[in-house]
């Protein structure tokens, strides 16, 4: 399989777009490198293609991704793939906030931690973190599942939809409407098949799955304890 | 949205470069203007001043006006005033002064003239530098790349609650504490409740803008006996808001990020060579090398970056 090297630099991101769209007709693998962290690399990419950045990269790396299998070497800044509708990321190192956020499928591998409200307004997909998610995450998500197996910070899975945050470790403080549930056998077993592609299974974990409590759903601004809750 | 940055070199240097560099690569953040907090080499004695006027046809009387409220409070000019002036409404100047007898009753008498000219930083080494436009155009109106120095900080301001005027621009200093500047990207929410609080203090304010505010009200917080830490610990849950700001003094550059996280800022290190900003994409302009960065993301976080082993003091 041929590949195709792309150097960014300080260049304009939109040469290094137009670069990465004429390599994905010609080339099913592309390199980018000397990415210093730039913003908006790798946004709208195509399906079928395989893309990888090496170093570290900026905002929005991934968004809106149709399919393509996506390997940012190191760290990704503020909402990676966010607005991803397929595909596959995998962050080396960590992904700063709302990594995933409105993702509507595909998947997120962050291989360090993530930062706060990873995963807020998803609505599906999933975004996998082998260490801790940040504050509030999981705030608002519609669909899809966040799985974190280091741990949550402060505030997880506050005013939750219908998504669902698994976590193994410790949960510093749940947010707002969250209900606790020790799931089944199966529903395990589901979270599994996400996770053996990845090579991370581990039957030892404890995990704590955290689904809306539902109250603020249907919000009734009369009722003295919902307000309380908040 | 604005663009902050900080900035720590391991030995003196020209450490206005590097700001323009990094403000540079956070202009798309706020175009409307620019700052500059550099920090000099430090003097014994007397105070740099850095200033601006608005009404060039009377520089030379608004001048002795200003001379003689300093010479009121026992000190003087140590040279000549340097003064810049273009095609701008306001012009802009530097001037070394002798110790007033009592600083901050001084800057009080200069402060009544802040109609025709305004001290934007006081301090042994604090020099700021602001203006309208972006940072490439600020530096080189005002040689912000030559300056050297041992520590600063950068603004790019998007207005959002005050006007787009020069003397609105950040930095901000903490009048009339010498020596202390800050930037902030974020709103506070509770202004008019503070500034009150702080105005039936003494404390007295040129601007409507809420990081101003946060300046005066760390310093005022350190000399009641509070360390920079328990200050800027303090502030996260006394000021209501969304905020991530730096506040630098001579001895090094906190930070406080507000209780929601929702302003970033990130951070490289190497020994005791230092550069934190909004972006990423920003300190990677000064450390190209791919290295670990901190991204400080979490909510209700505070920090303090030496210089070397200076003390940290307001």
């Amino acid at each position: 399989m041929s590949e195709t090297v792309i150097d960014v630099g300080q260049r304009p991101i939109r040469e290094i777009h137009e670069e990465i769209q004429d390599a994905a007709k010609s080339s099913g693998r592309i390199r980018v490198v000397n990415t210093l962290s730039r913003h908006n690399l790798g946004v709208g990419l195509p399906p079928g293609i395989d893309i990888a950045f090496e170093g570290s990269v900026g905002y929005y790396c991934g968004g809106l991704n149709t399919g393509a299998n996506v390997v940012i070497e190191r760290n990704a800044g503020w909402a990676c793939g966010e607005g991803m509708d397929g595909g596959h990321i995998t962050v080396g190192g960590y992904a700063g906030m709302s990594c995933g956020s409105a993702m509507i499928s595909g998947t997120i591998h962050v291989k360090g931690d993530a930062g706060p409200r990873a995963g807020v307004a998803m609505k599906g997909g999933n975004i996998v973190v082998e260490g801790k998610i940040g504050y509030q995450s999981g705030f608002m998500a519609h669909s899809g599942k966040i799985i974190a197996l280091g741990g949550a910070a402060a505030s997880c899975a506050d005013a939750l939809w219908e998504g669902e945050i698994w976590v193994a470790g410790e949960v510093e403080s749940l947010g707002v409407d969250v209900v606790v549930k020790d799931p089944t056998a199966e529903e395990v077993h589901e979270i599994d098949n996400i996770l053996e592609p990845l090579g991370l299974v581990d039957t030892s974990r404890n995990w704590r799955k955290m689904i809306s409590g539902q109250r603020l759903w249907y919000f009734e601004s009369r009722d003295a304890s919902a307000w309380l809750m908040i | 949205m604005c663009g902050i940055a900080g900035r720590i070199l391991a030995a003196p240097g020209r450490v206005g470069g590097d700001l323009v560099e990094l403000m540079d690569a956070q202009e798309h953040r706020g175009a409307d203007s620019t700052g500059f907090a550099i920090y000099t080499m430090p003097r014994d004695t007397g105070y740099v001043l850095r200033g601006m006027g608005f009404d060039k046809s009377g520089i030379g009387s608004d001048l002795a006006d200003f001379e003689n409220a300093l010479k009121d409070h026992g000190a003087s000019l140590l040279c000549d005033p340097e003064i810049l002036t273009d095609d701008s409404r306001h012009y802009c100047f530097r001037m070394e002064i002798g110790d007033p007898d009592n600083i901050a009753k001084w800057v009080a008498d200069a402060d009544t003239l802040t109609d025709r000219i305004e001290i934007q930083s006081c301090g042994r080494s604090l020099e700021i530098i602001k203006d309208i436009g972006g940072a490439r155009a600020v530096a080189d109106k005002h040689g912000v790349r030559e300056m050297t120095g041992t520590h600063g900080l950068g603004h790019a301001r998007l207005a959002t609650e005050s006007s787009v005027l020069p003397n609105a621009s950040h930095p901000f200093w903490a009048r009339p504490f010498p020596d202390v500047a800050i930037v902030h990207n974020g709103q506070i929410t509770d202004y008019y409740t503070w500034r009150e609080r702080l105005q039936r203090r003494g404390y007295n304010f040129l601007t409507y803008n809420d990081s101003e505010l946060i300046a005066v009200w760390i310093s005022d917080q350190m000399k009641s006996g509070l360390t920079m830490q328990q200050a800027l610990t303090k502030s996260i849950t006394s000021i209501d808001g969304v905020f991530t700001y730096m506040i630098a003094v001579g001895g090094g550059i906190g930070f406080a990020k507000d209780r929601f996280a929702m302003k970033p800022i990130v951070m490289i290190r190497e020994n005791a060579n230092l550069a934190a900003a909004t972006e990423e994409q920003a300190v990677r302009r000064v450390f190209a090398d791919e290295c670990e960065v901190v991204n400080f993301d979490g909510p209700s976080l505070t920090g303090i970056w030496q210089v070397g082993n200076r003390r940290i003091a307001a």
